[in-house]
């Protein structure tokens, strides 16, 4: 096969005149149907489209990069790269994280946020974060270890941030329901944890803002 | 198209042929799509592997069997008793290795010469390398044979979904299917003992310490 085509680069030339961007795609075979014509083998209706997220407000809404912990392999691997969400059910309350790979929109996770929730940092990368989930991704129920790696610190602490906060008054609402009796000593650790965190009722108040996409500097103001 | 080891399912499905030179990506290519992982270490496939690939379209789930086929001539196998029955196919070469680039016409050839008149992709992976030894522009094969041609990297996942998409489109001959999402199902509540959680806690404190692959490339879109 000879590695200068004639006709493939007149083919170019005649494109460059018009769009130099339309010129390369069409050069890469990109967007122009060269196929052939064949015979359709089935024929598909449209359906209604359901994302699963209808009864649900986004608290959050960032691009990240997820991985899986692999055990066998003691490594972390690419699990998908794409939108990550954490989904405020509108009637219970309950809290997900849902996240969906770029262009097939496939899910590579899907976890309530509980009150054992935590987020831990990863050693490696002050942009990531670690937890463990029940996972329920692909339909059924794994225990999983992600890690997820944002595009700045700022976008990672927001995150990490929210989620924390999320399982912290579901653990405080857990404790309160289990001891009504003695509400001054889960108080007392309330107050000593919210002290780290002052600006987390301000964030709580504007849940929907915070799921437009991803302007970091709204929220990461830390009150020394 | 019922497998041994896989049950059917009640939504379209489609036997994929995917075929092309050892090394040129296939076997990590459908890994992606499976799992999101992306393996950099060879190991040739031997006979063939076959994989079940959903895509959630605005016309329902569809499903591809992806027939991963060994490269490798040694470890070929039946070869033209994958071809059999296939719906549509994958022709991969890599961008930078002129030689596979060069072995496509054959590879057409023995597809053709049992799967008659089937949809086609052609892909040139690996484009994130710098040095490609195969320039865009050299690539005509696919306008001589009437394939449809993607230049894709199963690394950084350009215009990874778009064979799928192109494949879908043809087999149905309907030109606006495109991928919606996936039904995010609401997952089970579980609650965990305290036993779990610090077992929990131990494995992540040992995996958090495992560092992250490809550090250093970043989240553009």
């Amino acid at each position: 096969m000879a590695d200068k085509q004639p006709v493939v680069e007149r083919h170019v030339a005649e494109e460059e005149g018009e769009d130099s961007a339309a010129a390369a795609s069409a050069a890469a075979g990109e967007e122009e149907d060269t196929g052939a014509q064949v015979a359709p083998i089935v024929r598909l209706e449209e359906v209604a489209v359901t994302t699963g997220e209808e009864d649900e407000d986004s608290l959050l809404d960032m691009k990240a990069k997820l991985y899986r912990f692999d055990k066998d392999g003691n490594q972390w691997k690419e699990r998908g790269t794409g939108t990550v969400k954490l989904l405020k059910h509108k009637e219970n309350g309950k809290v997900r994280l849902v996240m969906r790979q770029a262009k097939t929109l496939k899910i590579c996770a899907n976890h309530l946020v509980i009150s054992t929730t935590k987020m831990q940092e990863h050693a490696g990368s002050d942009k990531s974060c670690v937890w463990h989930a029940a996972d329920f991704a692909d339909g059924e129920v794994k225990d999983e270890m992600f890690a997820i790696r944002f595009g700045s610190v700022e976008n990672c602490k927001k995150f990490k941030d929210l989620v924390d906060e999320i399982a912290e008054s579901l653990a405080q609402k857990e404790g309160d329901e289990s001891e009504e009796g003695s509400a001054t000593a889960g108080l007392l650790e309330k107050l000593g944890v919210s002290e780290t965190k002052p600006q987390e009722s301000s964030a709580k108040e504007e849940p929907t803002d915070a799921g437009k996409e991803t302007e970091t500097t709204a929220v990461v103001t830390p009150a020394e | 198209m019922a497998l041994p080891n896989q049950g059917t399912v009640d939504y379209p499905s489609f036997k994929l042929v995917i075929v092309g030179d050892g090394g040129t990506g296939k076997t990590t290519f459908v890994k992606r799509h499976l799992t999101g992982e992306f393996e950099k270490k060879y190991e040739p496939t031997i006979g063939v592997e076959v994989h079940p690939l959903d895509f959630t379209t605005n016309c329902g789930k569809i499903r591809f069997y992806c027939w991963d086929t060994a490269g490798q001539e040694k470890f070929g196998g039946l070869r033209d008793g994958y071809y059999i029955h296939g719906q549509c196919a994958i022709i991969m070469f890599d961008v930078t290795s002129r030689l596979t680039y060069k072995n496509v016409p054959t590879w057409h050839r023995d597809l053709c010469r049992v799967c008659e008149n089937i949809p086609i992709v052609l892909c040139g992976n690996k484009v994130d390398v710098k040095n490609r030894q195969v320039k865009a522009k050299q690539v005509t094969f696919h306008r001589k044979k009437n394939l449809q041609y993607y230049e894709i990297s199963a690394k950084s996942n350009y215009n990874f979904e778009k064979p799928f998409l192109y494949l879908a489109r043809k087999l149905a001959g309907d030109a606006n299917i495109h991928f919606v999402e996936a039904v995010a199902l609401k997952p089970p509540e579980i609650v965990l003992d305290l036993a779990m959680q610090q077992q929990h806690e131990a494995e992540l404190a040992a995996a958090a310490a495992q560092p992250l692959p490809d550090d250093d490339d970043d989240l553009v879109e």
